[in-house]
């Protein structure tokens, strides 16, 4: 045994070689992206014929995510990583902070000025990640994302990738002033989102929303039979009209909210699915971010008016 | 070049589980791996109060200290309350495991914090993730290097202390009548055991310890009752897992290290129906 671990030893020494350099032929054939709401926007700004991969596919909770054989086998193959960061990816983070030095890594969440993120816990570096409920603030991770691709390739390509994001980048500025034009049509008092996780902080921030969640930020800590007896009582007291689930969280909290809310003789509607840290499935339109931000905004203005 | 690498990592991995695991087996505590993968908990909160961050040394060194501390508990409730091991592991680590659960919601609800997202690793990142020296000379993946770290220190226990925990492990009373110290072993195998589960889950993930830990020594005990044949027979089988493992996660496109998983419980059930065939015969 102890002959076979030498080997190994010898064995690993043969294979470790100096190290490749990064790849700065200025062609980029294809990028890995970490969450939907990232491929989306990657695929907006670069031409058709570069490969977009998106590892956490419709459904997928960023926190349950396991990578497979294939994910690997993207990740080795690419020649460009986008990824959200600010922990949203985990320990799958560490390993991108590390694989600087051979590929172009590129975190969404750079491109966002450090005051602008929220942190609601007493921690330095532990900001909420759910950046792109603010669409206006995607806006700038999406073209922080741009700016560093086109750093990578030739002029002609890098114009092509400039043109594309200013125009996707516009649509996105545009969608911002729909949300709040029609997020608006509730009374400031209805103006209050309640989901089973902290997913929403940048959008309460952004459109004036009180948001509340029934559990932190991570979705391993339980929620306590008094934040469900809180819950009640705020929903009852505030005449709030719905609350929602989101499609990549289980629904039993909150449907235990709807009926401890029932119980009080006050009737509470679940609005309906948001989208939080998964899009919806591919070729629909809440596949894509721009149609998830809509559907987001449609249920709970219906929802709660 | 990535298979290599995940297989032989998941190869290492295997036999230093492999190697501890047959004696947790004869010592009927198999599902100590299982308890130490959950009770952790604590110790990575309590490592990020007082760090203030999610780093891997950190989150280790708390993961470690609980290791040892539930190890040393179980054996506490089982020797001096008189419990059963399996009732005493099942006290200890749910125990721990709400202590962290409690120790989230109270001080860190608004952080991202668990074994899965700042401790447990995933063998699919074992090539991605290389050792890269100043001069730029690579020399394979970090975790290779933890691994056969980790699985040439444990030969060297095993080796010296064959004797001593070969004894303490089949005749407490005899080996007490000659003097032998009991609870040195105990502990020296159970820090050994707490070692390479925290080790490991940092490298390879938890689902694929606990397995490797009881399914290929639970798998040689169906052939053999001598322990240096069962210590052999297990790291074959847990080579013959991390293997097989991976080209089922290939051919599947899943989870490599739940593909490990699967073919160890697949082989335990060939070799089960194997033993029950030969056994029929004779009659």
């Amino acid at each position: 045994m102890k002959n076979n671990i030498l080997l190994t030893l010898i064995i690993t020494a043969l294979f470790s070689c100096k190290m490749e350099q990064k790849q700065t032929t200025g062609k980029i054939e294809s990028i890995v992206c970490t969450t939907g709401m990232l491929g989306d926007a990657v695929r907006n700004v670069v031409s058709s014929d570069v490969k977009v991969i998106t590892l956490m596919g419709p459904g997928v909770d960023p926190h349950l995510y396991k990578a497979t054989q294939g994910d690997l086998k993207a990740l080795t193959d690419a020649d460009v990583i986008v990824y959200n960061g600010l922990h949203l990816e985990g320990k799958m983070g560490d390993i991108f902070e590390k694989l600087e030095d051979r590929k172009i890594i590129i975190a969404a969440s750079d491109g966002i000025n450090k005051e602008e993120l929220i942190n609601n816990s007493e921690f330095k570096g532990a900001q909420d990640p759910h950046i792109w409920f603010d669409v206006k603030l995607w806006s700038t991770a999406v073209k922080h994302i741009s700016t560093e691709l086109a750093k990578q390739v030739t002029d002609s390509v890098a114009n092509e990738i400039k043109a594309n994001a200013k125009k996707y980048t516009d649509q996105l500025l545009e969608l911002d002033k729909a949300v709040f034009s029609n997020l608006n049509a509730l009374d400031s008092n209805k103006k209050v989102l309640i989901t089973a996780h902290d997913a929403f902080s940048y959008f309460g921030r952004a459109y004036n929303f009180q948001v509340k969640g029934l559990q932190g930020i991570s979705t391993t800590s339980e929620y306590g039979l008094k934040d469900v007896s809180d819950m009640v009582n705020f929903i009852v007291d505030r005449k709030i009209k719905a609350v929602f689930v989101e499609s990549s969280v289980s629904k039993k909290s909150i449907e235990a909210v709807v009926e401890g809310c029932i119980a009080k003789d006050h009737n509470v509607l679940i609005g309906g699915y948001l989208f939080s840290d998964a899009m919806g499935e591919y070729g629909t339109p809440e596949g894509t971010y721009i149609g998830m931000v809509k559907h987001n905004v449609k249920m709970i203005v219906t929802g709660l008016k | 070049m990535e298979a290599f690498w995940i297989i032989l990592v998941g190869s290492l991995i295997a036999v230093s589980c492999a190697l501890l695991g047959s004696y947790l087996i004869l010592r009927k505590m198999a599902m100590v791996g299982d308890a130490i993968s959950h009770a952790v908990l604590p110790g990575i909160v309590i490592a990020y109060l007082l760090s203030g961050s999610r780093e891997t040394l950190p989150m280790l060194i708390g993961a470690a200290i609980l290791g040892v501390l539930t190890t040393v508990l179980i054996e506490l409730f089982s020797k001096k309350a008189n419990l059963q091991m399996d009732a005493s592991i099942g006290i200890t680590f749910t125990w721990l495991f709400a202590i962290g659960i409690i120790l989230i919601s109270l001080f860190a609800g608004q952080v991202d914090l668990d074994q899965d997202c700042v401790l447990y690793g995933e063998i699919a990142y074992v090539p991605l993730d290389l050792w890269i020296t100043d001069s730029g000379y690579n020399l394979g993946p970090r975790t290779v290097w933890i691994a056969s770290g980790l699985l040439l220190l444990l030969l060297l226990f095993i080796w010296k202390g064959y004797k001593g925990l070969f004894i303490t492990t089949f005749n407490e009373e005899f080996a007490k009548a000659l003097g032998i110290g009991v609870a040195f072993w105990h502990y020296a195998l159970m820090g050994a055991v707490s070692l390479t589960t925290v080790v490991s889950f940092e490298s390879v993930g938890a689902i694929l310890v606990v397995a490797f830990l009881i399914v290929p020594p639970a798998t040689a005990y169906l052939i053999t009752n001598e322990l240096k044949k069962m210590l052999f027979l297990s790291s074959i089988f847990g080579i013959i897992s991390a293997i097989g493992g991976y080209y089922l996660a290939v051919l599947i496109n899943g989870s490599i290290a739940g593909a490990i998983a699967s073919i160890a419980g697949l082989l335990f059930l060939i070799v089960w129906v194997i033993t029950l065939i030969r056994k029929r015969q004779p009659i």
